[in-house]
């Protein structure tokens, strides 16, 4: 009995899809252009925490050592710092070639070059670039170098003049993380409103068939099985639909993006390829739940005959 | 309604007149229960179905052969699929299905037409699905309500012939019309309605408003 009334759900839903094709290609559009909207948002969520982390990653602080701080020193600090949670990674640049970088900076600066040829030994000393794993990291690093074994053998940290640029850069950040966030929030509750409405209005025209078959002794499970099965066919349809365009589109757009970032490695296709089961997923279920709840409550206000 | 005492007795071929307005279809709604009475009680083979629970009536409605004005087709399924529905909704298996649908499409003429649409059809060729759908389960009573309302002349009377046709095999037919010759032609009992009272009841009546 069980297989039999199964049976009867699936053919009558797909019987229902195909002899109402336009209608159920309406609705699937529908369906298909909120997921394209809703993945786009996501390209769009992606690029800027892309960018947003691309200009993170471009800031560092330096600690400029005294010129008379011996190489062993300098390796014990740099191995303290590189063993310190917080820190991505240390680059030691010599006094050599702080001084070589400093020549060729002021190549054309003749006073700058005839006051170096007179100095007898290199008055720079060695500079350690830290970068952090995120920029609220920065204060804890530098503080461990306020320990007094270390800040003898430190001329400078430049960390004052960068944290202005850094507490701006964090602040822009968590504005765009809050607007994109705003943004799709909108975007969802406006997506899953107009399925849902979509649902309700392909239930609406098919109200005197769920009458016809409530007078003719039809269940309401019976009646609202195949409509909640179609509708979650709808669905799944538009959501296909949707991967299978935004997958070429992507691609296409690509290369545009990372032009417009000066060639910054934005790989938004395999940002969704990478994250396609979750994100797939995701969609599934969601689409899946809203056209249940949909078509139940449309095809309900219809059974009372 | 006010005031209703009606016992029909079974296969009796009954038709219910009465002018627009007067209480015929909703004899009609009581009976499949579309809609509940406020007081009385109705008892159709000896069940009370006064308060029915909602979960009895599809059980009703599939004991009860009910043809409608509109016709009541589902216009996306196939005249055979439309008979078929009503077997369906009982849980009827597919080797039922295929060997009663072809009979009863049969005995309305239509076995050549199982395949067509109902808008492919004429008036009169979709009251015959009506009917054949209502035949499916065998029952005991049929309620025709305006059979041939929107049918012409030489419709009608092949839906008349049906209709006396099925009472002759035992069902209890039950017509809800207005339109006088047929009831004036039957010779069969007629009920008059009037403002939602029961006016006239005669065993052989006549239309007489």
């Amino acid at each position: 009995m069980f297989l039999i009334a199964l049976n009867r759900t699936l053919l009558f839903a797909l019987q229902s899809f195909w002899r109402n094709i336009w209608l159920s290609l309406a609705t699937v559009f529908v369906v298909f252009l909120a997921f394209v909207s809703v993945n786009f948002l996501l390209a769009v969520n992606y690029v800027s925490d892309s960018a947003i982390n691309l200009v993170k990653e471009r800031i560092d602080v330096s600690v400029y050592l005294k010129p008379e701080v011996r190489e062993s020193k300098i390796a014990e600090i740099k191995t303290r710092l590189e063993s310190m949670p917080q820190v991505r990674e240390v680059v030691y640049r010599s006094a050599q070639e702080n001084l070589d970088s400093f020549k060729q900076k002021h190549e054309g600066d003749a006073n700058i070059q005839e006051t170096l040829k007179e100095l007898d030994s290199n008055p720079m000393g060695g500079t350690l670039v830290i970068r952090a794993k995120t920029l609220t990291e920065y204060p804890e690093i530098l503080k461990a170098l306020d320990d007094p074994t270390y800040s003898d053998l430190i001329e400078e940290k430049n960390f004052d003049d960068n944290r202005l640029v850094i507490d701006r850069i964090n602040a822009i950040a968590d504005n765009i993380k809050k607007v994109v966030l705003a943004v799709s929030l909108i975007f969802i509750i406006i997506a899953v409103l107009i399925v849902f409405n979509t649902v309700r209005i392909a239930i609406f025209t098919h109200q005197n068939e769920i009458a016809i078959m409530k007078l003719v002794g039809a269940g309401n499970w019976f009646i609202r099985s195949p409509f909640i099965l179609e509708s979650i066919l709808c669905g799944v349809f538009g959501c296909f639909a949707a991967f299978v365009f935004l997958y070429p589109l992507l691609s296409l757009i690509q290369p545009y993006i990372s032009d417009f970032f000066n060639g910054a490695d934005f790989n938004i296709v395999g940002y969704f390829t990478d994250n396609f089961l979750v994100i797939f997923g995701t969609e599934l279920v969601a689409i899946i739940i809203i056209n249940i709840i949909s078509s139940s409550i449309a095809i309900g206000k219809y059974l009372n005959v | 309604m006010k005031e209703v005492s009606i016992n029909i007795e079974p296969g009796e071929f009954v038709s219910i007149v009465g002018q627009s307005g007067s209480g015929k279809t909703t004899v009609v709604r009581l009976l499949i229960s579309e809609i509940r009475p406020d007081s009385g009680k109705i008892v159709i083979g000896g069940w009370d179905i006064t308060d029915i629970k909602k979960h009895c009536v599809p059980l009703l409605r599939r004991q009860i052969g009910v043809v409608f004005q509109d016709f009541k087709l589902l216009p996306k399924k196939t005249v055979f699929e439309n008979v078929a529905f009503a077997l369906q909704v009982s849980g009827a298996t597919r080797g039922r299905i295929e060997s009663v649908v072809p009979q009863v499409l049969n005995i309305v003429d239509l076995s050549n037409k199982s395949n067509r649409y109902p808008q492919e059809l004429s008036g009169g060729e979709r009251q015959r699905v009506a009917i054949a759908r209502s035949l499916i389960h065998r029952p005991k009573v049929l309620l025709a309500d305006e059979p041939t309302g929107n049918l012409d002349a030489l419709n009608t009377k092949d839906i008349i012939d049906l209709l006396l046709k099925i009472n002759e095999f035992g069902t209890t037919v039950v017509m809800v019309t207005h339109n006088k010759e047929i009831v004036n032609s039957l010779k069969r009992r007629v009920i008059t309605l009037e403002d939602g009272r029961v006016t006239q009841d005669h065993k052989v009546g006549k239309y007489i408003i």
